[in-house]
């Protein structure tokens, strides 16, 4: 068994909400979330939810399979800031063709992979691009 | 304080051994510095090696290897992914310097030949954060062709640049019987390979495989006991940070008190070409044009990652005795030039922690 219903749980706030956390000191922005600041070492955190919505900076195709996600290759991936500040590496869907550096894009749950040996289905944020905002 | 010494390095070749275990190629590592280790027995063993949970589904590997060798000594492991190797280089240095150890064995052990692509692309991806990245299905791949398109917008530089990396690299390797890539490429055949996240190419990443080295490590009256040619480590650094796309913070971190040491030769960890570009270039060549003046520097004449092999966690330990093999004029491969100092530069695969080791004879 791969898929595992704890990390799935724990990794609720994360992936169905993108929970991350901000720091009281020096407002740093923390993702995924963490009860400590990565920048000042303080442990005045407060939980907050990202908007989801973001701008494209980079992104790869990449050819790359691992475990589980057979069925995804060739997969984007996208370099996002997102309107919070923050920076995240994250794959793409319904992109067929290169897409354009500076796009808008937002999240969306799809499905990540399939536990083979018990039919667990585990979800996940990607993103995808916003046509008209 | 005692002064540090590299007393003794010993390495196998880089490879697949399909009829080997992670402590069965510690022992042939080992077992070369016999005399070295009958003279004088070790008082702690340190054991480098990053993935054996995943790859040999096996802990507890640095008391195995102790009582493999007949030791009953303090025996540790060091995981810190592919920086593994300088981390236990460090912890052996600190052991020294401290005067609690006069002699420590320093081994590096890897296999990552046994698995098919997809299985060891999850195993390297457990270096991401668990909870988005590695969950969301995110190879480290992916960050290091983000880096080398961002690198070719800002400096300018077509994709050909990147292929004088790996040329030189296997131009190298293929001096070095201990090698895993033990030939030369042209630059066609690197700018035509497979594509793996683009525009990185298969010559572009490290080649992955299996390996064992070891190195001792002592204070100054039982290095001149054991070794005709102690090299003594003038120092180690170490700097964590976060991953940037732009500059390799760690790496700039750990050369920061090396300003005035003035290498004669470098043994850098480039998991990716553009990596080695990042970090030739915190090494004071021009930003955007490092990988044109490989010619001005001696860089990797092991042939790297990329050519000589990445043995994961083991690849520190390689480094430390390539330049204790370099600077006692025994190294196999090609020889460094006047080679009085050396730089180790051992970095984890997306370059956010490093350790820098100083060496001179």
């Amino acid at each position: 068994m791969r898929i595992l219903p704890p990390k799935i749980w724990r990794n609720k706030d994360t992936h169905y909400a993108l929970s991350a956390s901000v720091c009281e000191k020096c407002g740093n922005v923390i993702f995924p979330a963490r009860a400590s600041c990565n920048k000042c070492g303080s442990f005045k955190v407060k939980l907050v939810k990202l908007s989801g919505k973001g701008t494209l900076l980079s992104f790869t195709k990449s050819h790359q399979i691992r475990t589980g996600y057979e069925k995804e290759s060739p997969v984007y991936f996208g370099l996002i800031r997102l309107d919070e500040g923050i920076e995240i590496l994250a794959p793409l869907v319904d992109v067929d063709d290169d897409p354009k550096d500076g796009s808008r894009v937002e999240a969306t749950i799809r499905r990540l992979r399939v536990d083979s040996s018990n039919g667990l289905i585990e979800y996940g944020t990607k993103f995808r691009l916003i046509e008209n905002e | 304080m005692t002064d540090a010494y590299v007393s003794g390095a010993s390495m196998i070749k880089v490879d697949k051994y399909y009829e080997s275990n992670a402590i069965d190629l510690a022992i042939a590592a080992v077992s070369q510095l016999e005399d070295q280790l009958t003279t004088k027995k070790p008082d702690m063993l340190f054991l480098a090696n990053a993935y054996s949970e995943s790859t040999e589904e096996q802990v507890l590997l640095a008391n195995k290897l102790a009582r493999t060798l007949g030791y009953e000594i303090p025996a540790f492991r060091v995981e810190s992914g592919d920086s593994s190797g300088g981390s236990a280089i460090y912890s052996a240095y600190l052991a020294v310097k401290s005067g609690i150890a006069k002699s420590v064995l320093v081994v590096g052990t890897e296999k990552l030949s046994d698995f098919p692509t997809s299985h060891l692309n999850d195993i390297i991806s457990q270096n991401l954060d668990e909870e988005f990245s590695y969950r969301s299905g995110v190879v480290p791949q992916a960050y290091a062709a983000i880096q080398m398109k961002m690198y070719m917008k800002e400096y300018g530089v077509p994709r050909e640049y990147f292929a004088e990396w790996p040329y030189h690299m296997h131009k190298y390797a293929s001096e070095n019987p201990f090698a895993y890539l033990k030939f030369p490429v042209e630059k066609e055949a690197i700018l035509s390979s497979q594509i793996v996240s683009e525009p990185l190419r298969l010559f572009d990443t490290a080649a992955r495989s299996d390996g064992a080295s070891a190195v001792l490590i002592t204070n100054h009256e039982i290095g001149k006991k054991i070794s005709e040619t102690p090299v003594k480590i003038e120092g180690v650094e170490m700097f964590t940070s976060h991953f940037d796309y732009r500059q390799l913070k760690a790496v700039q971190g750990a050369l920061k008190p090396w300003r005035e040491f003035r290498p004669d030769f470098y043994e850098i960890h480039d998991s990716y070409s553009v990596t080695a570009a990042m970090i030739l270039e915190e090494l004071g060549l021009e930003r955007g044009k490092s990988l044109y003046m490989l010619d001005q520097i001696q860089v990797n004449y092991s042939g790297g990652l990329k050519a000589r092999g990445y043995p994961g966690g083991a690849t520190g330990v390689y480094q430390v005795a390539e330049g204790f093999m370099q600077l006692a004029g025994i190294f196999k491969g090609k020889r460094v030039r006047d080679a009085n100092r050396g730089l180790v530069i051992s970095a984890d695969e997306l370059g956010s922690v490093a350790i820098t080791i100083g060496l001179s004879r």
